[in-house]
């Protein structure tokens, strides 16, 4: 009597234990977390679905996951194992990040952080660089303008500046995509 | 009577085990995988959500980033390729800034030889576009090496 009652207290615990862990898992695991259901054919053992949803895991990675790499200054985002290219973009060239990383709100928003950047980084920088040459031709055409040497330093810093907001913009892009990656099903 | 318990006890461990493995992948995540941000022209390679920073790459100096990545054999292969490429594109890049900046120097002297200031300019933009291909080729392989690292993780 004393074994059953000792068994009966250890099978309601390891139930309660089992469920509150399984809840645990679903309310911490993210919006875009997907739990794998569990098969409909009973005869299925519990062991190898966990082997599966590891398996299938993995596939989402080397199938979905997105990565970027940089070619000549412009920025390719490429999916998957295979390296499929699924966006480029570059001074003032949009990516369509956003779209590709809609389903993950983390990720939304470090890319809008990234278009932001990327987009005012490219315009001062390249706005700064205009300004230096301009200032370069009017110095080198021996100029006594006082001005020369205000576009000069005007346009280095705000080259410096553009150039730290478009850095500033892979990070969010690193981000971004390691959001992404994070939240795909797993 | 007990068998049954004990039966039921084990089912419900099967059961209910399915999330809490996908809990312990999510964690190995959010906690180990690595993502590379930029900061004042540095490159640094940082772990988990918090981004705790692992590693520091910047000028001429680098960091072992196999010995990083070293689980995950793609993720290591890949590191060999940065650092391969690293830190002789470095070099090669910082030979071609300080060989323009003799061209430039040289274009500046009155009496001469146009060839010299010429030549050195050729040399620097040879340079500086080799070494930027090879620094380029770094950081492509670390971002590959960062990749297939998380990808393992969850294995």
């Amino acid at each position: 009597m004393t074994l059953r009652v000792f068994l009966a207290l250890m099978a309601g615990a390891s139930i309660l234990n089992s469920a509150l862990t399984s809840a645990d898992a679903q309310s911490t695991a993210g919006e875009n977390t997907r739990v794998v259901p569990a098969p409909a054919a009973s005869n299925v053992p519990n062991v190898p679905e966990q082997v599966t949803a590891t398996t299938d895991s993995a596939r989402s990675y080397d199938a979905r996951a997105l990565r970027f790499e940089s070619s000549l200054g412009n920025v390719r985002i490429i999916r998957g194992a295979d390296g499929q290219l699924v966006g480029t973009g570059g001074w003032f060239r949009d990516t369509e990040l956003e779209k590709l990383v809609a389903t993950s709100p983390n990720a939304l928003a470090q890319a809008r952080l990234y278009e932001k950047n990327n987009f005012r980084g490219s315009l001062v920088g390249t706005l700064g660089a205009i300004t230096s040459v301009v200032g370069l031709v009017l110095t080198t055409n021996s100029s006594n303008s006082a001005a020369s040497p205000a576009l000069i330093i005007g346009g280095v810093g705000a080259m410096v500046w553009g150039v730290q907001h478009v850095n500033m913009s892979y990070s969010a892009l690193s981000r971004a995509l390691w959001w992404y990656n994070r939240d795909l099903s797993r | 009577m007990s068998r049954l318990l004990l039966a039921l006890c084990v089912g419900a461990h099967l059961t209910f085990g399915g999330p809490a493995v996908l809990t312990a992948q999510d964690g190995s995540y959010d906690e180990n995988a690595l993502r590379i941000e930029g900061q004042s022209g540095d490159l640094r390679i940082v772990r988990g959500v918090q981004g705790t920073l692992v590693a520091r790459i910047s000028g001429f100096r680098t960091t072992d980033v196999a010995k990083l990545v070293a689980p995950s054999e793609h993720a290591m292969a890949e590191a060999k390729i940065f650092s391969r490429d690293y830190l002789p594109g470095s070099w090669i890049a910082g030979l071609g800034i300080a060989t323009l900046g003799a061209a430039i120097g040289a274009s500046r002297i009155d009496d001469v030889n146009r060839l010299i200031p010429a030549g050195l300019t050729v040399s620097a933009a040879a340079l500086l576009i080799y070494g930027g291909g090879r620094l380029e080729n770094a950081y492509n392989a670390l971002a590959r090496s960062v990749w297939w690292y998380n990808r393992d993780l969850k294995k």
